[in-house]
């Protein structure tokens, strides 16, 4: 499964059989079976053991799956996350370098006794605090297993570490979220990105809200975003991917550029514009996004006909 | 006003935040004849006493034997009382100048950690010698040059009697060769009032600074121009601002904590979501916005802060009443 497209990150909660059950349908490509903020204190035990019967009701419509676990219940929730098909374990909170230490040594023993193969399964340590921003480098290089990346350390947390409200009309995350994704880029590491776009309601489940963050962050060629209302998955699985005339842009550059090394050139013009080497680089990853999210929509394609193949067969058991 | 800085736990083991009720400071000279005067009718959190060292005297023994009573006077109103001190004669001021009743001081012209470090070792000195309680005194750093932001993790780091980080507009725009004179649309100094805002409260402190362009002014505004600018100070992640007229006080007091709408609103998120809670659920609407585990921490937090800065208030009329 191609789980580096991640247009859409949906989180959904175990133990609500209404969001679970549908989540396939919903066409998102990613989702989060969260262990976390969704969940109750007093649900915690009874969704952690939900957790392996919702991999596979979430990802049968083609989505990666995530898991999102407790800060203060690492021990605890771990044994009920790492499973097959799990493609991401997400730590909210990360502060320290032996935070992620721990947990890795949790997985990998995990791992091995699940069948899972060693370091499949990414750790995601997530930012929220003051401390876990100025500590991002010694998190992201504490263990030898592949992390992926906050690009912007922002949300509700945070905004609680820093003493704000947030939802105000500028941008209150200048450093922890410039500083957090540098690091993920100096280390080579793929991080989710982050543009700020207002949202003064602070509303989390309207569209058009929706389709505008798609846009910002399409074009800061940031290609994943996350999502709390089913309302915000078409506008990002759609605002994220590449349109037509991009594809078609990126082609025409890359043959122009072709034809202009093969004459021993190096910098040309196209429709007006200038042609280089940086935009050879540029319309090549293009055409790679492009490539990836139609694999990803083709895998999620096939695999919406085989479930819906299912639900309405003889003796499938759902109504 | 003395605290054991190294320990930072509020009643009932969470960290408050933000760890100091300090909305206004102001910079007071102890060479001022009115000072007891200025100091009394101040309602600042917290006073900076500054002092000129007059060429031709024993500025140390001057101020040796100014200082107690100074400090006296700075916070006959309950203001906190710090006193600046240069990091390029820290040693020789720190002996002249740091008496009981000082909260701190505030090291101006910080390049690195190792200065903190050892002007940390000296204060433990001074405390010993003069009966004041150990690791009660708190270092923090006037933010004034481009070192002390590059190094600013470092410094904070450096000691557990780390308080503040107070950004110098001024300062810093003169270091960075930049105009003096707000010009621009947006503010300059952004990102840098970012990330010593993190920094401080990654290392246990709080920033002190004011947005653009009235930090870098520092001018007399009306009413409502001071009340959006301390807004969007607050909503950046400052707990108080340096206020270079005594017309800022009253708007930092209000505006560097919950207002009483939102204290209510705080009530009601915590009400909604325990009723949640009981019900199994740990996501519940409220007029439109999802309440949740982290929107029902930051009730609690910043409804105790709202508290603890009513209560600092009526801290310093107590001090007033009794003083006059």
């Amino acid at each position: 499964m191609n789980n580096r497209v991640a247009r859409c990150v949906m989180f959904v909660t175990p133990t609500n059989p209404r969001f679970i059950d549908k989540a396939w349908t919903r066409g998102g490509d990613v989702y989060i079976l969260d262990i976390e903020d969704s969940i109750a204190p007093a649900e915690k035990q009874r969704c952690r053991t939900l957790i392996r019967e919702s991999i596979e009701k979430a990802n049968k419509g083609g989505a990666s799956i995530f898991v999102r676990i407790n800060k203060p219940f690492v021990d605890a929730d771990l044994p009920y996350a790492v499973w097959p098909g799990v493609d991401r374990i997400m730590l909210p909170k990360t502060e320290t370098a032996e935070e992620m230490k721990h947990a890795h040594a949790i997985v990998s023993r995990l791992e091995k006794e699940r069948g899972v193969a060693p370091g499949t399964i990414e750790l995601y340590p997530m930012i929220e605090s003051t401390l876990g921003a100025v500590n991002i480098h010694e998190i992201l290089t504490a263990i030898p297993r592949r992390v992926h990346s906050m690009g912007g350390a922002g949300g509700y947390d945070m905004a609680v570490s820093l003493g704000i409200e947030m939802f105000a009309d500028f941008d209150q995350y200048a450093f922890p979220v410039a500083y957090v994704a540098l690091a993920a880029m100096a280390l080579d590491i793929e991080a989710i990105g982050a543009v700020f776009v207002p949202n003064t309601s602070g509303r989390v489940d309207q569209a058009d809200q929706a389709a505008k963050q798609a846009a910002a962050l399409h074009a800061a060629g940031i290609h994943q975003a996350g999502a709390l209302h089913p309302n915000f998955i078409q506008p990002l699985v759609s605002g994220l991917s590449p349109t037509a005339e991009e594809t078609d842009w990126a082609k025409r550059v890359i043959e122009a550029y072709e034809e202009l090394t093969d004459a021993g050139e190096s910098v040309g013009e196209l429709a007006g514009k200038v042609i280089d080497k940086y935009e050879y680089a540029a319309a090549k990853r293009t055409l790679e996004w492009t490539a990836q999210c139609a694999a990803k929509d083709a895998y999620k394609r096939r695999a919406m006909k085989r479930a819906q193949a299912s639900e309405s067969s003889p003796g499938s058991g759902m109504s | 006003m003395q605290h054991d800085i190294t320990s930072s736990a509020a009643p009932g083991g969470d960290k408050p935040l933000p760890k100091f009720i300090r909305r206004s400071l102001v910079a007071l000279s102890i060479n001022d004849p009115r000072l007891t005067e200025k100091a009394s009718a101040c309602e600042a959190d917290a006073i900076v006493l500054q002092f000129d060292k007059l060429s031709g005297s024993d500025w140390q023994q001057e101020l040796r034997a100014r200082m107690p009573a100074a400090i006296h006077s700075a916070a006959r109103a309950g203001a906190e009382v710090f006193v600046r001190i240069a990091r390029n004669a820290a040693i020789a001021e720190l002996d002249a100048a740091v008496f009981s009743g000082l909260t701190g001081i505030v090291l101006t012209g910080v390049s690195g950690s190792a200065e903190v470090r050892q002007v940390c070792d000296h204060l433990a000195r001074i405390e010993e010698r003069r009966g004041i309680a150990r690791n009660c005194l708190e270092i923090s750093i006037d933010v004034d040059n481009p070192a002390a932001v590059w190094h600013s993790l470092d410094i904070a780091r450096a000691s557990p009697r780390f308080g503040m980080l107070i950004v110098n507009e001024q300062a810093l725009c003169v270091s960075l060769g930049m105009q003096t004179q707000p010009q621009l649309a947006f503010d300059p100094l952004e990102y840098i009032k970012s990330q010593l805002i993190t920094v401080a409260l990654a290392a246990g402190g709080q920033a002190v600074g004011m947005s653009y362009p009235l930090g870098l002014t520092g001018q007399q505004v009306e009413d409502a121009t001071l009340k959006k600018a301390v807004r969007r100070a607050r909503d950046t992640g400052f707990k108080g601002a340096m206020c270079p007229h005594v017309s800022w006080v009253a708007a930092c007091n209000v505006g560097f904590r919950p207002s009483d709408d939102e204290a209510a609103y705080y009530r009601k998120v915590i009400e909604v979501f325990a009723e949640g809670l009981k019900r199994g659920m740990a996501s519940v609407p409220l007029d439109g916005k999802m309440v949740d585990v982290p929107v029902d921490v930051r009730a609690k937090l910043y409804l105790q802060w709202a508290n603890r800065a009513a209560a600092r208030d009526a801290e310093k009329a107590r001090a007033r009443a009794a003083s006059s």
